[in-house]
C-alpha cells in the first residue's frame, strides 16, 4: 500500500529530534514503526513529519544500576529484552512477556518505548510497566519530567507524552527480595492480541504487606484495582485469600470494557476476575526470588 | 498533511550487492526491493504486518519489509531469498521444502525460508516447538504448517552434518 506524502528526518541526537518534533504540529516520532507504519497505511492519522529515532543510541542501551534498578532506553525493542542479561538478572518477567509479543519479526523491530507511547489497551508491557512501579523519563524542549508510569497512560491512543516531547527511557526499580510479579493474559491465540490482561506485583513476608493489581483490556487505559488490592494487603498469602479479594473485581467497580468481535464487555468484566487471580498467584509463587 | 516527500539517498547491500538509489521517504521497504531493485522474490502478502509473506534478513534479523521506511534502511546488509541459492542450485534449507513438501502455492515460501535461514543460523538444531515458534509471524494457509515443519527439520539436519 502506498502512504499519503511524509517527510522524514533522522536526527543524529536527542536534542535534534526534539528541534525536528517541535518544529511541526504535525510530526510524530517514528520507532520500530510496527503499529505506526499500519496507522498511516489506513490513513487513521495524518503525519506531516516522521521522526526516526531508532539509531540514536542514547535510547538504545539497558543501564543496570548497582542498586539493581534498571533504566531502559525507549527505543530498546522486544527482542533486546528477551535477549538481554541485564533485564533477565532482575525483572525476569519482563523479558519473558516482550519474548512472547506476537513474532519475532515484529520483536525484532518493535520497541518498549513505542508499545507504551501507542497506548493501545491491549498492547503487552503497560500493564506489568504499572505493576513494576516503573517510571516513565520524558524529554522535552524545555527539559525532562518524570512520570509515574500509573499516571503516564491517558486513555486510547493517548499519554502524558505532548507534542514536541520524547518518552526518552523507562526506569524499572529493584525488586525487593521479598516481592515479585506476575503476569496472565487472556489471547485470541497463542501470543496474539488479549482479551483481558491482568499483571500484579505483590510483597509477602507471612502475609501480603504490599500489593499491586493492574488490569488492561477493561477500559480505555490500564487501571489499578484498588478494592482487590486492599483485599490482598494484610491478609495471608494463600490461593483462598486471591480467590476471595477477586471477587472485588467486576462488582461494584468501575471498569468499562469494550464490546468488539473477540468479546463482549460482560464477558471482558468475568474473565478480568480470572486474569487477576492467575496473575496474584503467579507473583505469589514466585515471592521472595525477585524477579525470577 | 504534508506539502510533499522528502527524497533519500539509500545505500543497501542486499545478498552481497551494494545499490544506491534515491528514495521517496514513503516508500517502503518492500516497494523499494520488489520494484526498485527489481527483486520480486519477496512478496507482498497482507500489507499489515501480520502475514510475514515480506520476512527479509535485516542487519541479520528478520524482519517484515512491508513494516518500514526505505530511507530508514539506509546503511543496511539485507538478505532475500534470491540470496539463498549455492552457484545457482538450491540452497540447503530450499532443497528441503522441495523434498519434503514444505510449500503448495509457494507464496510465502519466500518468508519461511528467511525465517527458517534466520532460526537455524541462530539454533542449528532446534525442537519442534522452537521450530513453530521461529515461523510464527509466517503465515500459511495451503500445508497447515506440517511439512514445513518436517522441512526445517530436515534442513537442520542436512545444515549439521
Amino acid at each position: 500500500m502506498l502512504l499519503e506524502s511524509v517527510e522524514y528526518t533522522r536526527p543524529a541526537t536527542v536534542e535534534e529530534a526534539l528541534a525536528a518534533l517541535a518544529s511541526n504540529e504535525g510530526a510524530a516520532p517514528l520507532a520500530g514503526g510496527q503499529s505506526l507504519i499500519n496507522v498511516l497505511k489506513n490513513r487513521v492519522a495524518s503525519v506531516a513529519v516522521l521522526v526516526d529515532i531508532t539509531r540514536l543510541s542514547e535510547l538504545r542501551n539497558v543501564d543496570a544500576r548497582s542498586d539493581g534498578s534498571l533504566e531502559i532506553g525507549a527505543c530498546v525493542t522486544y527482542d533486546e529484552l528477551d535477549r538481554s542479561a541485564d533485564v533477565r538478572r532482575g525483572h525476569a518477567i519482563l523479558a519473558d512477556v516482550a519474548g512472547r509479543i506476537e513474532d519475532q519479526q515484529i520483536r525484532n523491530r518493535g520497541t518498549i518505548g513505542g508499545n507504551c507511547c501507542l497506548s493501545d489497551p491491549t498492547n503487552n508491557l503497560p500493564p506489568l510497566l504499572i505493576a513494576l512501579g516503573a517510571t516513565m523519563n520524558i524529554q522535552g524542549g524545555a527539559g525532562a519530567r518524570e512520570v509515574p508510569a500509573e499516571d503516564f497512560f491517558h486513555g486510547y491512543f493517548s499519554t502524558a507524552v505532548e507534542q514536541g516531547e520524547l518518552l526518552r527511557s523507562i526506569t524499572l526499580p529493584a525488586l525487593e527480595p521479598d516481592a515479585a510479579a506476575g503476569y496472565n493474559s487472556l489471547t485470541i491465540a497463542g501470543d496474539s492480541k488479549a482479551i483481558v490482561r491482568a499483571s500484579a506485583y505483590v510483597r509477602v513476608n507471612g502475609t501480603i504487606e504490599e500489593a499491586r493489581v493492574v488490569l488492561s483490556v477493561v477500559g480505555p487505559r490500564p487501571i489499578r484495582h484498588a478494592g482487590m488490592e486492599e483485599r490482598l494487603r494484610g491478609q495471608p498469602a494463600t490461593d483462598e485469600t486471591v480467590a476471595r479479594a477477586s471477587e472485588a473485581v467486576g462488582e461494584g467497580d468501575d471498569l468499562s470494557p469494550p464490546t468488539d468481535a473477540h468479546a463482549s464487555a460482560d464477558y471482558r468484566r468475568r474473565m478480568a476476575r480470572v486474569v487477576a487471580r492467575r496473575a496474584v498467584n503467579e507473583a505469589m509463587a514466585k515471592g521472595g526470588s525477585g524477579g525470577e | 498533511m504534508s506539502d510533499g516527500d522528502t527524497a533519500h539517498a539509500v545505500k543497501v547491500t542486499i545478498n552481497g550487492e551494494t545499490h544506491e538509489r534515491t528514495v521517496l521517504a514513503r516508500t517502503l521497504l518492500v516497494h523499494f526491493i520488489r520494484d526498485v531493485l527489481v527483486l520480486k522474490g519477496t512478496h507482498i502478502g497482507c500489507d499489515t504486518g501480520n502475514c510475514g509473506a515480506c520476512t527479509v534478513i535485516y542487519n541479520g534479523r528478520t524482519i517484515k519489509s512491508c513494516m518500514m521506511l526505505a530511507a530508514q534502511a539506509d546503511g543496511a546488509e539485507i538478505q532475500t531469498v534470491e540470496g539463498l541459492d549455492e552457484n545457482g542450485e538450491l540452497g540447503p534449507i530450499q532443497r528441503a521444502f522441495h523434498e519434503h513438501h514444505g510449500l503448495q502455492c509457494g507464496y510465502c515460501t519466500p518468508g519461511l525460508l528467511m525465517s527458517a535461514t534466520a532460526l537455524l543460523k541462530e539454533n542449528p538444531s532446534p525442537s519442534e516447538a522452537e521450530i513453530r515458534r521461529g515461523i510464527r509471524g509466517n503465515v500459511c494457509r495451503c500445508t497447515g504448517y506440517v511439512n514445513v515443519v518436517k522441512s526445517i527439520e530436515a534442513a537442520a539436519e542436512e545444515v549439521s552434518k
